[in-house]
């Protein structure tokens, strides 16, 4: 059995890491490429949401590789998500592939689907159903550790004084943590990270912004999709932090220990913008906003995919954080015909608008020092 | 005080209900007028461009409301039937009304969850009608008298006129269909063909419920499940010649259920389906000639009067 997951964050991490340990086959799904894009819009119906095709695509590129056995996840709420795994079976079935897919829903919502799918699963590895489930929080964790590798990384890259050097700490954190195989590898791992990380010189004095990356799961965190930001935004001497991370979802009881702030905090800290759930990500990213906003940062990015059913109403949601707060917020829809020149026009006048208010705002405090 | 309610998206299914509750009340409601293109135009303005057609209709019903009521009534419906949801637009519809602009009226939102069987959420319209200054007996009797009228209204279908020999299939978003301005006249243009539409609200529920629970995996948006359950029972019943397939541009659900339904009915082997997606520019003049060409292909095909078990099974794919 060659399983398939989403590549996503740390998701093809974590799958790959768990069907290692139990003894199943996996099949990476390639770097996503034009190739993904075009492939997933060609099987594609037009109005589909921009994922779905990039995840159609990833498959078809998976199934060629050699895998068979497409795992993937979905729940019960309003976002369009939750019924790809439906659809992604009928198109791909209609254009002929072989497969099997698993489609997992949320063990609380569903837990008699769950049982046969982690049966399903299972019928390819030599383990029983309780050590195979035991596995799973292990591997959720390795994949916080991961995504608190990637926060790091992002939050020191526009300090480090040597270009590169927090890129190479990283990905020696990340080969640390491949190996780790128990829980308390992975703690001294985490500690390992630490430490590492303190060793990369880091110029603290330098003048910087703050930049929220916020938007939809797949745009948000994929750099293909969102021309790696990021990095991008690091070299304009921005420190970036993230809304969405992999593990966070994966977290059960509403914790998002990597972002920061549990389910009932997040609802609190959208309150006065978004009242109640409206599926996917949209009320985290309206709260992240908020949050972000409150602690000061000098812009926000947010990536959605055209039409994105939650986010575009986060996104008419962020007219109203931004005259509250008085902060910049860009909002970029990517979708398969999205160039990369056009969003770097707009992220570059995004970063001046952010330093020259930023600048503005040191030289009326220096004023102010001088005054008094 | 003046309560208006925008004549857009959900108005069209629980309009009646929301208007009695206010009734009871005893306080004035204005409800905005007929959709006209004014009205669209200024929702286009003001609304975010990747949003979906009814809701740009309805952020310009907001606009006509400006200056005109004191409060705006916009209940947050989650869901509509046990174990779904609604669209997120629908979920989000309040607070998306509030950010508009500032100088719109203030929103009521009461939390409208019919697919909670305990009905919790009456209490969020018990605080709303307290709110709007009436007694406790008054809001409580007004309260009762909602949920009454939402259980008589979820058991009644639609009934229908025949205008013509051949019955038309109309899958669309009631707000869409039922609007005049949206769907461009569209059940009045069938009907001067000599055709008879039927919406989804012509079908039971518990017929439409019946059809929907055989697909594999179940649908969790409330409308939509309702409208795939009762394409599938048109279909398989064969009691409409054609299936008119009507959503909106960049509608989330209608881009996945339109896609799960092709696929199925291609299996099937259905009578034949059109989609048409509506949009703010759609014209007149594209809609009559597509509405034309389906409706003369099934009369010269010979599939126009309804034969159970006797019409002929489209090849299996079919046009995308």
């Amino acid at each position: 059995m060659n399983i398939n997951a989403p590549r996503v964050g740390s998701m093809q991490f974590m799958a790959k890491d768990f069907c290692e340990r139990a003894g199943l086959g996996y099949v990476d799904s390639p770097p996503y490429s034009e190739r993904t894009v075009e492939l997933g819009v060609s099987v594609s119906p037009e109005h589909l949401c921009f994922p779905m095709k990039i995840l159609l695509g990833s498959a078809i590129e998976a199934l060629e590789d050699g895998a068979d056995t497409l795992v993937t996840v979905a729940g019960f709420g309003p976002c369009r998500f939750n019924y790809f795994g439906e659809i992604q079976k009928r198109i791909l079935k209609r254009e002929g592939f072989e497969f099997e897919i698993v489609v997992f829903d949320g063990p609380r919502d569903a837990p008699v689907s769950f049982y046969r799918n982690v049966r399903r699963v299972l019928s390819g590895s030599p383990l029983g159903p309780v050590r195979f489930l035991r596995l799973l929080p292990l591997t959720v964790l390795k994949g916080r550790c991961y995504d608190e590798i990637e926060k790091q990384a992002m939050a020191l890259r526009a300090l480090e004084v040597e270009a590169g050097s927090v890129d190479r700490a990283a990905e020696e954190c990340l080969s640390m943590l491949l190996p780790a195989q128990s829980r308390d590898e992975v703690e001294e791992v985490r500690c390992a990270v630490a430490e590492r990380f303190q060793t990369v010189e880091v110029d603290k004095a330098r003048l910087h912004l703050r930049v929220g990356l916020i938007g939809e799961l797949m745009t948000c965190i994929e750099p293909y999709f969102n021309f790696d930001a990021p990095r991008w935004l690091a070299k304009k001497g921005a420190v970036v932090e993230r809304s969405l991370h992999m593990s966070d979802i994966f977290t059960p009881m509403g914790r998002n220990p990597v972002f920061g702030a549990d389910d009932r905090e997040i609802g609190l800290a959208a309150r006065p913008f978004v009242c109640h759930g409206i599926g996917g990500h949209g009320q985290i990213n309206v709260a992240a906003a908020a949050m972000f906003a409150r602690r000061g940062f000098d812009a926000l990015v947010h990536f959605a995919p055209f039409a994105c059913l939650p986010e575009v109403i986060a996104r008419t949601v962020f007219s109203r954080i931004s005259n509250e707060f008085d902060i910049p917020v860009l909002s970029i829809s990517v979708d398969e015909q999205t160039g990369r020149e056009g969003i770097q026009t707009r992220m570059e006048a995004l970063t001046d608008l952010a330093w020259s208010r930023y600048r503005e705002r040191v030289n009326a405090e220096e004023r102010e020092s001088v005054k008094a | 005080m003046r309560v208006g309610i925008p004549r857009a998206m959900l108005y069209h299914h629980y309009g009646e209900c929301w208007l009695e509750f206010m009734e009871t009340l005893g306080v004035e409601v204005f409800v905005s007028d007929y959709t006209t293109s004014d009205i669209l135009t200024r929702g286009t303005v003001h609304a975010d461009n990747e949003n979906c057609l009814p809701v740009k209709v309805f952020s310009g019903h907001m606009f006509e409301l400006k200056d005109r009521v004191d409060l705006a009534l916009v209940p947050r419906v989650v869901s509509e039937e046990y174990g779904t949801w609604a669209c997120p637009k629908f979920l989000g519809l309040p607070d998306l009304a509030r950010s508009l602009d500032p100088d719109l009226p203030d929103v009521l939102a009461p939390v409208m969850d019919l697919g909670d069987r305990r009905c919790l959420w009456v209490k969020d319209w018990y605080r709303t009608a307290r709110a709007l200054g009436a007694s406790r007996l008054s809001a409580a009797a007004a309260v009762t008298g909602l949920l009454e009228n939402l259980a008589r209204h979820r058991l009644q279908s639609r009934a229908h006129v025949d205008t013509g020999d051949m019955k038309i299939g109309v899958a669309g978003h009631l707000y869409n269909v039922h609007d005049p301005r949206v769907s461009l006249g569209l059940l009045d243009r069938i009907r001067a063909m000599d055709a008879t539409p039927l919406t989804v609200d012509h079908v039971l529920r518990s017929r439409a419920r019946y059809h929907a629970n055989t697909l594999s995996r179940k649908i969790f948006w409330s409308f939509e499940s309702r409208l795939a359950g009762t394409v599938l029972n048109w279909s398989r019943s064969r009691s409409v010649a054609g299936i008119l397939f009507v959503t909106s541009f960049a509608c989330g659900p209608g881009s996945m259920v339109g896609a799960l339904l092709e696929d199925q009915l291609g299996r099937e082997g259905s009578v034949p389906l059109m989609t048409i997606t509506l949009d703010e520019h759609a014209a007149e003049a594209g809609l009559v000639t597509r509405l034309e060409a389906f409706i003369d292909m099934l009369r010269y095909s010979g599939r126009a009067d309804t034969r159970v078990g006797g019409a002929a099974v489209r090849a299996g794919g079919g046009p995308r």
